[in-house]
């Protein structure tokens, strides 16, 4: 058997599992050593909840960014994000939702 | 990164130079080079791995062994333990949309086989054959439960269902111009004897595209031992003279399904290569159910039933290295699975994309379990009856779970045959896991020929064609 490394990734599943660390392992080597190659700015995807929480803990399913971002984007302040419309739709979000971490699902938008 | 690390649950295959290992609970198969194998060994007994203080010389294998999730991070007390995330939703009853229905169009066979579990193709009751009109509503049935899926499969099986060609024709009909009206597509097959085919019933199979899998059981002296007609004569020479028709042309397919017992699992690779010469383009091979206990096996014979299947896996792996694939379905199938790490969470469909109807219009979960009035679940006029489904397979399962909690082929066999599980503990009180010797060592045949495969690149041309066969 050609074996390139001690362990050897064999059926797909494996390899994903293989590959996956691969990318793990450089984003942390990024961090750690000269110019960091980490994502700048906002995600690409304005999805809310495109990084779910997978840990039991507020904000459950939500991404803590995009948690804040209720707040930091509703209002007077244009984002393209996927935030609540405080202008026309649900100016009174803060009654709706006084909790954003634990009630934001309750909000219904699209 | 977290340092400290404990083990997930994995199965060790040694080989000769180089040994396997599987993630139990991701069905991932990993080669161990020699190394690796010895600083497994030397660590597996300690329950946690730190890997900030490990010896230089051991963490370029443990690490591996991370990257592999073999070893798994040790969360933090505010996290959710590994291995214990959100695991997939269990499959519920009646939320999967119906692929694939069995019509029982014949209770009722002109063979009187030596095993058969559905006493002489009755399923205990008195000969019947599915009318016209029920062989419409199941195919409507079929298509009006399907949900969005495009394909479905209408199978015809029995008894012998070539004596009910007219359920069959009725049915192809009702489901060709239903889906034509739906923009879906309806595939056809049937399990016979062959002994009924005659020149206008292959024709309208072939032009229907019926996959056709014919039982046979090899050369005539099993064959006939096995599969004798009411008069006691064997069918081999009966099935044989209209066999020729069938292959001849055939737009599909066609299969030799074979039922071999106990005595005469010796002669496994034999009975393929017969099968083969006849002209069959795949041959599949099922040890017997133990309808009765004359037909359980003793450890002997399960040895040699391994070795049959050992020895066709390994004609396999020498015809794959010559870029042809065997077709042996047996084989296909497994490693179609473990190629692409298929995890089950239910042992197979019946219940629940699967579904049989009798002659008399009635809903059991599959096909084997046809007759088996704990698992009647509904009829053609009322639907499916999913909470009967629910509680029969249910009774049948209790506490199989934790019986299986231990496993390392849990996730591959998920308990197995449903049908083969009723019988062997229900009818013939056999304690759980009559059968688990035979299925582990099967799987594990799977596994090392997977890698035996793999280690020259032979399967990189078969994996396609393989992920596609453990999608169908």
């Amino acid at each position: 058997m050609k074996t390139k490394r001690p362990i050897q990734a064999l059926n797909e599943k494996a390899r994903a599992i293989q590959s996956l660390a691969d990318g793990e392992n450089k984003s942390v080597r990024a961090s750690q050593q000269g110019p960091p190659a980490m994502p700048v700015g906002c995600t690409t995807i304005f999805d809310t909840g495109w990084e779910t929480n997978p840990r039991p803990t507020y904000p459950v399913g939500n991404c803590m960014s995009s948690a804040k971002d209720f707040h930091g984007c509703a209002g007077d302040c244009w984002w393209p994000a996927q935030v609540p419309d405080g202008l026309t739709n649900h100016e009174d979000f803060d009654k709706q939702c006084p909790n954003i971490a634990r009630d934001w699902r309750v909000l219904k938008y699209d | 990164m977290e340092a400290l690390h404990s083990w997930a649950d994995h199965r060790v295959f040694a080989g000769p130079d180089e040994s396997l290992i599987l993630g139990v609970e991701d069905l991932s198969l990993f080669a161990l080079s020699p190394q690796a194998c010895q600083t497994l060994g030397r660590w597996r007994s300690s329950k946690f791995v730190d890997l900030n203080s490990v010896p230089a010389s051991d963490y370029e294998v443990l690490e591996g062994l991370r990257d592999a999730r073999i070893l798994r991070p040790v969360p933090r007390q505010d996290e959710t333990q590994p291995g214990q995330q959100p695991s997939p939703q269990p499959l519920k009853v009646g939320t999967v949309p119906l692929s694939t229905l069995v019509l029982e169009v014949a209770q009722d066979c002109n063979l009187n086989c030596t095993y058969c579990y559905a006493e002489g193709g009755t399923y205990g009751a008195a000969p019947c054959l599915l009318d016209v009109d029920k062989a419409r509503a199941a195919a409507r049935h079929l298509l009006e439960h399907c949900g969005d899926q495009r394909h479905v499969t209408l199978i015809f099986f029995g008894g012998e269902p070539l004596m009910n060609m007219p359920a069959i024709r009725a049915a192809v009909s009702e489901a060709q111009s239903y889906a034509r009206e739906l923009g879906k597509q309806v595939h056809f097959s049937v399990t016979t004897n062959g002994t009924l085919l005659d020149a206008e019933i292959v024709a309208f199979l072939h032009a229907h595209r019926v996959a056709v899998a014919v039982s046979m059981d090899g050369p005539p002296d099993i064959h006939d031992r096995n599969r004798p007609g009411k008069d006691g004569q064997g069918s081999y020479a009966e099935i044989t003279s209209r066999l020729e028709m069938l292959l001849q042309d055939s737009p599909v397919p066609v299969a030799a399904r074979v039922t071999l017992e106990p005595d005469q699992w010796h002669r496994l690779p034999e009975v393929y290569d017969h099968l083969i010469g006849l002209g069959f383009h795949e041959v599949g091979i099922a040890p017997v159910s133990p309808v009765s206990k004359a037909l359980l096996p003793s450890i002997g014979e399960e040895t040699l039933l391994m070795a049959g299947f050992s020895e066709l896996a390994r004609r396999f792996v020498e015809v794959a290295r010559e870029g042809f694939v065997m077709p042996f379905s047996n084989i296909l199938d497994l490693l179609g699975r473990l190629h692409i790490g298929q995890t089950r969470p239910v042992s197979c469909g019946a219940g629940l994309g699967y579904m049989a109807v009798d002659a008399n219009g009635r809903f059991f979960p599959c096909h084997r379990l046809t007759g088996e009035m704990d698992f009647h679940a509904g009829g053609l006029a009322d639907g499916i009856d999913h909470d009967r489904i629910n509680i029969s397979l249910a009774s049948l399962n209790k506490g199989r779970d934790q019986h299986c909690s231990g496993c390392w082929a849990r996730n591959l066999c998920a308990g197995g045959c449903h049908y083969e599980n009723h019988l062997r503990e229900n009818h013939l009180g056999l304690p759980r896991g009559s059968s688990c010797r035979v299925i582990r060592g099967w799987l594990e045949l799977g596994l090392r020929t997977y890698a035996e495969l793999r280690s020259d690149d032979a399967i990189e041309a078969l994996g396609q064609r393989l992920s596609q066969r453990a999608q169908c």
